[in-house]
């Protein structure tokens, strides 16, 4: 029997509210609000409060999906890359940079984040980048 | 920071109240680890410089010496609860305060925990109605502002200082609070004594569930209702509350209710609650009134 409390940020929007979160025998069981985090003092949101569903969700993809003939169909990863690479490509050359943006996430780390908007203006070259979180 | 430290961890002097000292607290709690007393032991111990809720164990003895207490509060016995449910013959002790003890006592009553596997080291309390010689814990309670005070409910005020509004007054009074509300369930997730499997806040045919705001005031009077037998004013829902609504007061006229109606003292004893109706025997009496 093992139970374990670990300290983290919720990363459903920019505030930064202080969350513990629940492990019993190694599984994530629930989330709770830290009550002496210095910018939520304890309290949490329903999102929040329900930070570990995500995590341990059935309905969470497991392998990427690449639609062939109107159907989602699971994919290898170098399959779902190359399709995009080779999309996106196109998509530049007849429409422009522009023609293309990219939506961050706040589910990722600080440094994905940092990666994915050099993407889009290093690699893409256009500054259409925005995430879900800019609340 | 680290002023605030030492005040989440500055330990109260009691005059009447059994007082455990961090090194008394360890010896009994490594005692018991020892000796298999209790398989688990839970506490608080200082994690990224915040007091958090850990759970002590025979084969790491040492760790305890890093067993504290101080005023961040967590409700132990609802995380006792869980492990119980997955572990029922786990023997564990806890640090209580009063609020956790008289928590336990509706967990016995109730059967989510057996008071057989159950050992407690007592620490310094919160002020309660129920606990009139107890030492405060508690940070200084917030001071409201001067809107909330003229057209909602101070959360520092006393059940029969709300009722002297005119009833029309305080049915708007409160419904100002309620209005606040941003679903959240936090009342509900932080309370010790809900343990219900299904949640009349989330029954498709009481409360719909996924839209917002809650209809007001049914969404807070269900559970206040609910809070019958069961609420013993740890103020943990109000804590918990991002719109800072005066829950502790609700649920203390509850208590009132059900202590006036019933002669029941919610929490201060394992004796059979009036609602519990499960069984032959219905318990139901209520005192003339």
């Amino acid at each position: 029997m093992d139970y374990k409390m670990i300290p983290s940020v919720c990363s459903y929007c920019g505030t930064g509210c202080g969350v513990l979160f629940q492990v019993m025998d190694g599984k994530l069981t629930g989330t709770m609000p830290m009550k002496t985090h210095p910018v939520n003092e304890g309290k949490l949101c329903i999102k929040g409060w329900n930070l570990h569903e995500h995590v341990v969700s059935d309905k969470r993809l497991q392998t990427p999906l690449l639609k062939k003939d109107g159907q989602l169909q699971e994919a290898t990863w170098d399959q779902a890359i190359q399709t995009t690479a080779g999309k996106l490509k196109a998509i530049i050359k007849d429409h422009g940079p522009d023609s293309v943006g990219v939506l961050a996430s706040a589910k990722i780390t600080n440094e994905e984040n940092y990666l994915a908007q050099k993407f889009a203006r290093a690699v893409i070259g256009t500054n259409n980048v925005d995430h879900c979180a800019r609340l | 920071m680290e002023e605030q430290m030492k005040e989440w961890l500055e330990p109260y002097s009691t005059t009447d109240y059994k007082t455990s000292t961090f090194e008394t607290m360890q010896e009994q709690a490594k005692e018991w680890l020892d000796q298999g007393k209790v398989d688990l032991f839970l506490g608080y111990k200082m994690v990224q410089g915040h007091p958090l809720p850990h759970f002590f164990k025979k084969d790491n003895l040492d760790e305890v010496d890093d067993l504290i207490f101080g005023q961040a509060r967590y409700s132990l016995e609802k995380i006792a609860t869980k492990i119980a449910a997955e572990h029922p013959e786990m023997k564990i002790g806890l640090l209580v305060r009063d609020c956790n003890q008289r928590a336990l006592n509706v967990l016995y009553v109730w059967n989510q925990l057996n008071p057989d596997n159950m050992e407690t080291i007592n620490v310094n309390c919160c002020p309660s109605k129920l606990k009139k010689h107890a030492d405060c814990s508690y940070l200084e309670p917030e001071k409201y502002g001067s809107y909330k005070k003229m057209v909602g409910i101070d959360n520092n005020m006393e059940v029969e200082a709300a009722e002297e509004f005119s009833q029309e007054e305080r049915y708007n009074r409160w419904l100002y609070e309620f209005q606040k509300c941003l679903k959240c369930y936090g009342c509900r997730d932080i309370c010790p004594v809900c343990f219900c499997k299904e949640c009349s806040l989330e029954h498709p045919d009481l409360i719909a569930t996924g839209s917002i705001p809650p209809e007001v005031p049914i969404f807070h009077l269900v559970r206040a209702v609910h809070m019958g037998g069961r609420c013993i004013d740890c103020g943990l829902c109000e804590d918990a509350c991002p719109s800072d609504i005066p829950l502790r007061l609700l649920y203390r006229k509850v208590s009132e209710t059900v202590e006036d109606v019933f002669g029941y003292k919610t929490g201060t004893h394992t004796d059979q609650s009036p609602f519990n109706l499960l069984g032959d025997e219905v318990t139901l009496e209520p005192k003339p009134l």
